[in-house]
């Protein structure tokens, strides 16, 4: 079952690295959980989902977009971004570094959680040496209960993407 | 598990070739490497991390493998892979970050094909990073397996660079 408007997102936990302004590219602190339904909870937030860290559309247009963007998301009353993939929270924190992601937009890992296929939204990359990942989605969570949910089916960024989440605020 | 004198499974992996200066942003598509294809007639370094930008794999034997370089190509290395279950375009950020320039090559066992087909996977579920490959390093003449130290303890020690010049 794919996940829903109306739905209450999975109550699962990520893994994260803090943002810290001084920590070196090279540095590798422990990744730390990132409990949902903690940290979400009263909260209106944005959950984009990329197949994967340091690859071309996610790199040079899906999480940027949603960096520049960030003061109108919080406009709009966004409190928090949370950007996702299947890679370790090790990968995501250098590649929230390389982005310059700093404390807009939490790049965040789903550790293994189940989180995309209790959403209903993996796609299998195994023939490209990629393993089983998410779909590119993003979803506007309320309160914990979804109000809107994007999933791309083209390489192009047409429901998922910054511009598609703040027409749907 | 790979043995001394095995020969090595073929294998295909994903790595990007090196190109000078590429900015850190930059994601160009990984391309195959095959083992059999690559290797054949070679001596050959493969060393494996758990997991790229984690602190062993990034403070240590890494940086290990890139430090010995010289010594190794004195000793008939043609070739240094660091292997990992991740894709291509996680190793290829990973050795910009890394500096390895084209020391060594970076490549994404992404599915855990080649590293099942040794015998050298683990499960790091419970550290949230699912089927990762242990941390080892094999010394291949020709295809032909001369050297396997896998890693028994945290941190590097028959895996590492210096064990690895001591069987050379």
């Amino acid at each position: 079952m794919t996940v829903q408007v109306g739905d209450t997102i999975p109550d699962v936990s990520l893994t994260y690295v803090p943002y810290n302004p001084d920590e070196s590219l090279q540095a590798c602190p422990v990744p730390i959980p990132y409990n949902l339904h903690k940290e979400l909870k009263g909260k209106k937030a944005v959950i984009v989902a990329v197949p994967g860290a340091f690859t071309p559309t996610c790199s040079l247009q899906h999480i940027p977009g949603f960096v520049e963007k960030a003061d109108e998301l919080k406009k709009k009353g966004v409190d928090v971004i949370l950007g996702t993939a299947v890679n370790d929270g090790f990968v995501m924190n250098a590649w929230a570094k390389t982005l310059g992601t700093k404390d807009k937009v939490i790049l965040a890992s789903e550790g293994g959680s189940g989180f995309y296929e209790k959403l209903g939204l993996t796609q299998d990359l195994t023939a490209r040496g990629m393993g089983i990942r998410s779909k590119r989605f993003a979803l506007i969570v309320d309160d914990l209960k979804v109000t809107y949910v994007g999933v791309e089916t083209t390489p192009d960024l047409t429901v998922s993407g910054v511009d598609d989440v703040l027409a749907a605020l | 598990m790979i043995q001394q004198g095995d020969i090595i499974p073929d294998g295909t992996l994903q790595y990007v070739p090196y190109t000078p200066n590429e900015d850190l942003k930059a994601c160009p598509l990984p391309q195959p490497f095959k083992i059999h294809e690559n290797l054949k007639g070679k001596r050959a370094v493969i060393f494996a991390i758990p997991g790229p930008f984690t602190p062993a794999c990034s403070e240590t034997h890494v940086p290990g493998f890139l430090h010995s370089y010289d010594a190794l190509r004195a000793k008939g290395v043609d070739t240094v892979i660091c292997l990992s279950v991740t894709d291509g375009f996680v190793m290829n950020a990973f050795g910009k970050v890394s500096g390895v320039k084209d020391k060594i090559l970076m490549a994404g066992d992404g599915s855990a094909i080649f590293t099942k087909a040794l015998g050298l996977d683990q499960d790091l579920t419970k550290n949230n990073m699912g089927i990762r490959s242990k941390r080892f390093a094999i010394v291949i003449d020709d295809l032909k397996v001369s050297y396997v130290g896998v890693e028994q303890v945290r941190g590097v020690t028959v895996s590492g660079a210096e064990a690895v010049l001591a069987k050379l």
